[in-house]
Parts: C-alpha cells; sequence; structure tokens
C-alpha cells in the first residue's frame, strides 16, 4: 500500500510540473501571466518558481537583461553636406512588460519600433549638424602638420567644437527615448559606432590627403635643401673667420716684431749716428763692389793720397 | 568519486556512461532483500533515479573558474573551486564561468594561427571595423585587440544578454570616439596613448551596462592610413630622410673644411710668431755687435777709423775688376779709356 503512495505523489509531482502549473523564471527573464489572453496579476520580475492555474493561465516570457539593437548603417547628408554613414546602436531593456506585452508583444516587433525611432533620431541630428561635431567629441588640441592644407578644410577642421559625438548620441536618445518608454521600453544608450564617407567622397578625402602628403614632403625636402645651404654658409663665413682672424694676429704680431726690432736698432745706433754710417757703409762696399765695378779714383781721395806723396800734412 | 572528476566538465553528470562497481553491489544486495520478482523493476527503476540524483548533485569547479547554482532559476550562490554539493538538476543548476581566462576580441584583423609566427587574416577583409575618420577628417586604418577577462559572473551571465555583441559594439564605439578626437599624425604615432584612453572610456562603458567584464589590454596593432594614400605617407619617410641625409651632407662638408682652416690658421700665427722672434734677435745681435764695437772705438776713434776704412778696402778692391786711378790734374783722359775698353766691352 506504501507503494502505492509514493506512486500517487510521483504521478501528481509529474502532473504538476507538466501540466504547466508550476513554471521556472530565470534570472534573465519576466513574465506576463494570462488567462485566457488577458493579462492578469502584476508581471513576475523576480526569478524563481511559480504557480499558475493549469491550461487556463499562459506565462509569458519576456526577457529582462540588456538587449541590443544595431541600426542599419544609413547615408545621410550632413549639416555642411557632406555625405556620410552612420551607423549606430543601441541598448533596451523591457521595463514595464505588461506595456511590452500590450503594445509591441514580441522582440522582433520592438527592434522594428527601435527602428522607426531611432534612425529619424540620427537623421535629424547629424543633418542638423556639420560633420566635424560628429567625429570629434571635444575641443582637443592634436597635432596637425600644418602644411598643405588647403584653407576650406583647414577652417573646417578649425571649427570649434559645440557639441561632440558623445553629445549628439545623447541627444538621438533624449529624442528616442520618450517614444519608446510607451511601449514598456527603456531605452538605456544610443551611441554612434561608425562614421564614413560614402564612396565618392571617401575618393575625395583620399585625393586630398594624398595632394597633402605630397607637400609635406616637398617642405621636408625644402627645408632638408634650406638647412644644408645655411651649414655651407656657415661653412664659408667660418672659413673666412679663421683665415682672415690668423692673418690679423701674423700680421699684428709681425708688427709688433718689427716695432720691437726698430726701437733696439735705434737705442743702438744712436748712440754715435755718425760711426754707424761710417762701418755700414763699409759693409756695404764689400757686399756691392765687385769685379764688374770699374772704380776711378782721384789721386786726390783719401785712399791714393800716398801714392803722390809718402805723407799728408 | 574519482571518476566523476576525470568527468568534471559535465556539471549536471548525466552523461552515466557507467555505473560505480560499488553500486552494483549495493543493487544486488538491495534485490536479495526483497525475495518477490514484482518489486525488482520497481527497484531498479528507484535505485536509477537515485543514483542520477547523486550524480547531479556533486560537481567540481575548475582552478580558473567559478560555479554559478540557481534554485529554480533564481541566482542563490557562486562556488569557489573544489567539489561541491548542490540540489539535483531540475531544481538547482550550475553554469560554469571561467573568469580566470583571459578572452581576445580582434578587430580589423583575425588571427588565423597562432604560434611563433602568428598567421593573419588578410585585413582587408575587416576594413570596415577598422577604418576610421579622425579628428582632421582624414581616414585612419586602426586594428586593434581588447583582451578581457570575466570579473562578475552574476552580471556576466545575468544582466546583459549578448555580452560578445555588446563588448564589439562598445569597443568600436569608444575606438571611434577616441580617434575621432586626434590627428592622422598622433592616430599613426602615438598608439599607446590612444589604447590607454580607449581602455579607461570602454571599461567605463561596460561597467556602466553591468556586462561583469574587466578589461585586460587594450592594444592597438599597426595603424595606417587607407592603402590608396599609403605611398604618399611613404613619400613623406622618405622626404625626412632625404632631408636628413642633406643636412648630414652639409655637416660632414663642414667638419671636413674647419678644422683644416684651423690648423692652417695656427700655423700661420706660428710662423708670424717666428718671424718676431727671428726679428728681434737679430736686431738684438746687430745692436748688441754694434754696440761693442762702438764702445771700442770710443777708446781709439782715430785709429780705429783708419783701420776699419784700410781693412774694408783691402776687401773691396781686390775684388773689383777695372780699376783706374786718375790725377785730376790730367786731362783728356776719358777718349783713352775708351779706347782701351772699346774693344771687349760687350
Amino acid at each position: 500500500m506504501r507503494g502505492l503512495v509514493i506512486v500517487a505523489v510521483v504521478v501528481l509531482a509529474i502532473f504538476v510540473i507538466f501540466s504547466g502549473a508550476a513554471f521556472v523564471v530565470g534570472e534573465t527573464e519576466q513574465v506576463v501571466i494570462t488567462r485566457f489572453g488577458k493579462p492578469v496579476r502584476e508581471p513576475i520580475k523576480d526569478a524563481g518558481l511559480y504557480l499558475k492555474v493549469p491550461f487556463i493561465e499562459d506565462a509569458n516570457f519576456f526577457p529582462k537583461n540588456l538587449l541590443e539593437w544595431d541600426g542599419e548603417p544609413g547615408q545621410m547628408p550632413t549639416l555642411d553636406k557632406t555625405y556620410i554613414l552612420v551607423d549606430t546602436f543601441a541598448r533596451w531593456k523591457i521595463s514595464n512588460p505588461l506595456a511590452f506585452f500590450e503594445t509591441v508583444n514580441n522582440e522582433i516587433a520592438a527592434q522594428k519600433k527601435l527602428d522607426d525611432i531611432i534612425d529619424p533620431a540620427t537623421w535629424n541630428f547629424i543633418t542638423s549638424h556639420h560633420l566635424i561635431e560628429a567625429v570629434r567629441n571635444s575641443d582637443r588640441k592634436m597635432d596637425i602638420k600644418e602644411v598643405g592644407v588647403d584653407e576650406t578644410y583647414k577652417k573646417i577642421v578649425a571649427k570649434p567644437i559645440e557639441i561632440g559625438r558623445e553629445k549628439i548620441a545623447k541627444g538621438i536618445m533624449e529624442q528616442a527615448k520618450p517614444k519608446m518608454a510607451e511601449f514598456g521600453i527603456e531605452l538605456v544608450d544610443v551611441r554612434i559606432k561608425r562614421i564614413n564617407y560614402v564612396g565618392e567622397v571617401q575618393k575625395e578625402v583620399y585625393n586630398r590627403m594624398i595632394a597633402e602628403r605630397k607637400q609635406i614632403a616637398e617642405k621636408f625636402r625644402s627645408e632638408g635643401r634650406g638647412e644644408s645651404s645655411k651649414i655651407a654658409g656657415d661653412k664659408e663665413k667660418e672659413l673666412k673667420k679663421i683665415t682672415s682672424v690668423a692673418y690679423r694676429k701674423a700680421q699684428e704680431i709681425k708688427g709688433k716684431a718689427d716695432a720691437e726690432a726698430t726701437r733696439i736698432y735705434a737705442d743702438a745706433y744712436s748712440k754715435d749716428p755718425e760711426f754707424y754710417s761710417f762701418i755700414n757703409t763699409l759693409d756695404i762696399y764689400k757686399d756691392s763692389l765687385d769685379k764688374e765695378t770699374w772704380l776711378m779714383l782721384s789721386t786726390k781721395s783719401d785712399f791714393f793720397k800716398y801714392l803722390k806723396k809718402y805723407y799728408t800734412e | 568519486m574519482a571518476r566523476r572528476e576525470d568527468r568534471g566538465r559535465d556539471p549536471w553528470g548525466r552523461d552515466n556512461g557507467g555505473l560505480p562497481p560499488e553500486f552494483d553491489k549495493i543493487l544486488k544486495s538491495i534485490t536479495k532483500g526483497f525475495k518477490g520478482g514484482r518489486f525488482n523493476i520497481l527497484i531498479i527503476i528507484a535505485a536509477i533515479v537515485l543514483i542520477w540524483i547523486v550524480f547531479s548533485c556533486a560537481y567540481t569547479v575548475g582552478v580558473d573558474e567559478v560555479g554559478v547554482i540557481r534554485r529554480f532559476g533564481k541566482y542563490v550562490r557562486t562556488t569557489t573551486p573544489g567539489l561541491h554539493f548542490k540540489l539535483p538538476w531540475g531544481i538547482e543548476n550550475l553554469a560554469k564561468v571561467k573568469v580566470k581566462y583571459v578572452y581576445t576580441e580582434e578587430f580589423g584583423l583575425r588571427t588565423l594561427r597562432a604560434g611563433v609566427k602568428t598567421e593573419y587574416a588578410p585585413s582587408k577583409r575587416y576594413l570596415n571595423e577598422s577604418l576610421m575618420l579622425t579628428g582632421d577628417l582624414n581616414c585612419a586604418v586602426v586594428p586593434w585587440i581588447v583582451q578581457f577577462r570575466i570579473d562578475d559572473p552574476y552580471e556576466f551571465l545575468f544582466k546583459v544578454r549578448n555580452v560578445r555583441a555588446t563588448l564589439r559594439d562598445m569597443s568600436e564605439s569608444v575606438m571611434r570616439l577616441v580617434v575621432g578626437d586626434r590627428s592622422i599624425n598622433e592616430v599613426i604615432s602615438k598608439r599607446k596613448e590612444i589604447a590607454d584612453e580607449v581602455k579607461i572610456k570602454l571599461q567605463q562603458a561596460l561597467k556602466e551596462s553591468e556586462t561583469g567584464i574587466k578589461l585586460v589590454n587594450v592594444e592597438l596593432k599597426k595603424t595606417n592610413v587607407p592603402e590608396p594614400v599609403q605611398p604618399s605617407f611613404n613619400e613623406v619617410n622618405q622626404a625626412v630622410q632625404e632631408k636628413e641625409r642633406m643636412i648630414y651632407q652639409a655637416k660632414e662638408e663642414y667638419n671636413k673644411i674647419i678644422p683644416k682652416a684651423r690648423g692652417e690658421a695656427e700655423q700661420t700665427i706660428k710662423a708670424a710668431e717666428g718671424y718676431a722672434l727671428d726679428r728681434v734677435n737679430r736686431a738684438k745681435g746687430d745692436a748688441n755687435r754694434f754696440l761693442a764695437l762702438w764702445r771700442e772705438y770710443t777708446r781709439a776713434k782715430d785709429v780705429t777709423r783708419r783701420r776699419l776704412y784700410l781693412e774694408a778696402m783691402g776687401v773691396v778692391l781686390p775684388k773689383m775688376g777695372n780699376k783706374y786711378i786718375i790725377d785730376p790734374e790730367q786731362k783728356g783722359l776719358l777718349p783713352l779709356l775708351n779706347l782701351e775698353r772699346g774693344g771687349e766691352a760687350k
């Protein structure tokens, strides 16, 4: 008999489980109970084991965790008429399962709703701002090579950032968020994933980048030439300086020596200028008169005075 | 129990490939106890259920993971590595999360085969992930990797449905946000700085959305400009080298000429100094000689004068070729002179 009781209990338990009277709500789920399609009771938001009336009541499960939405990249013009592709993504959750159940019902429909609301909001924001606002996020000073940049482009880049990418994304979210709330959906955030130029614009940008780099390259080359000429000039200058300074110093040294020598000679010879000229003249005779020299001397000269007389008075 | 540890991979122990031998003995002793064959089938069923319950109660958690237990779907506890027990499957469920393992997500590249020489898939295919706009409205190709581990298994399992997609979308968004505030030059030359900023911002975003992920590393691979623009960038690099080479050559020329000129200048000055020494010494010598002579001369002026004169004449006169001595009183001497020299001279 006891065996039969056990069997009865087991059968009852199996019935409870399989008839749908008991159901498990996971950590990532929430449930709306409906009786013949009509929601009854508060939605179940906590995980655990729950009971419902079998066959009459249905448990409708919805995810409770953070869900993703990935937008299709859309082509749109910015305020400065540059065509770009903007790829956004958003994260959302079902904050009001009852409202969600009633207005949207399932996730695929919810994704569609998100498309319908986020895409126009993105369009609104991108088309009403300059490209630079969507690309940059702050007024951070960038290291830009100034050369080779054409003026209009320079002006576009130099434009101070008024809002920046994060705030544009935030603006899109703020515009979409209240609209999603009525579907029981809480939009947690919207972010811009990718921004790219469309094909034609991309080609132009590449050409501009190429032109820019070519000019930068040219600048480096001319800098090289300039620098090298400067060094060559320095070399010439230094060379002249070195040789002329050396010449000046040499002349000064020689001059000083000449002066010194002159002083020494003058000091010595001024003792007796007549004697100096006497002996020096004799020395010069010795050096300068040779056999090519004809000498005609009068017998009246000092040297030949003895030739006529053996004595003088 | 040793068998169970071998099969630690299966958290619920549903795959009872073979029963441990001791259970056979127990089974036999039980069947022996009841003689009636009617109960046999029932008892065997009960035994199988019992074994299944025991097996789904015990589980092991590896050293690099934690076990997350849910009871009727609700999170109840997290268990550390080792052997643990739980209520049978259906009541308590186990999910194991590798919390030590470092996962890698790649953007703009894919590793085909890791190894000493890692092979990468052609990066062109993933250009949509890596092509982005820079702050100066140029295009850059920025491939990168994000390494992370699961820091909070509870958040990781329950808070976000598709953690990987969230991480990928967030990474792309944050990377473009950071690159969007930098010039093309910075994107190419300051990869570390960008990676650091992305890591901080991405971690913040992941924390806010409760992914349970902790970033280990964000690393930028080789950043570049799009392929059509690359030759012009290389040209800039070449120009830089060319510039350096020109400067180097000019400096070399300078260094060849100037030290030599300095040496020559030094030589000129030394030569002048030599001249000076020579000049002064000679002057001193001449002066001293003169003074010495003069001193002696002053003692016997007349005779010395005569002597000096005559000595000089003694040297001078023999050297000379033609000497004529003329008496001033004689006339008509010149014709005579001419006559005599006429034939000889030139």
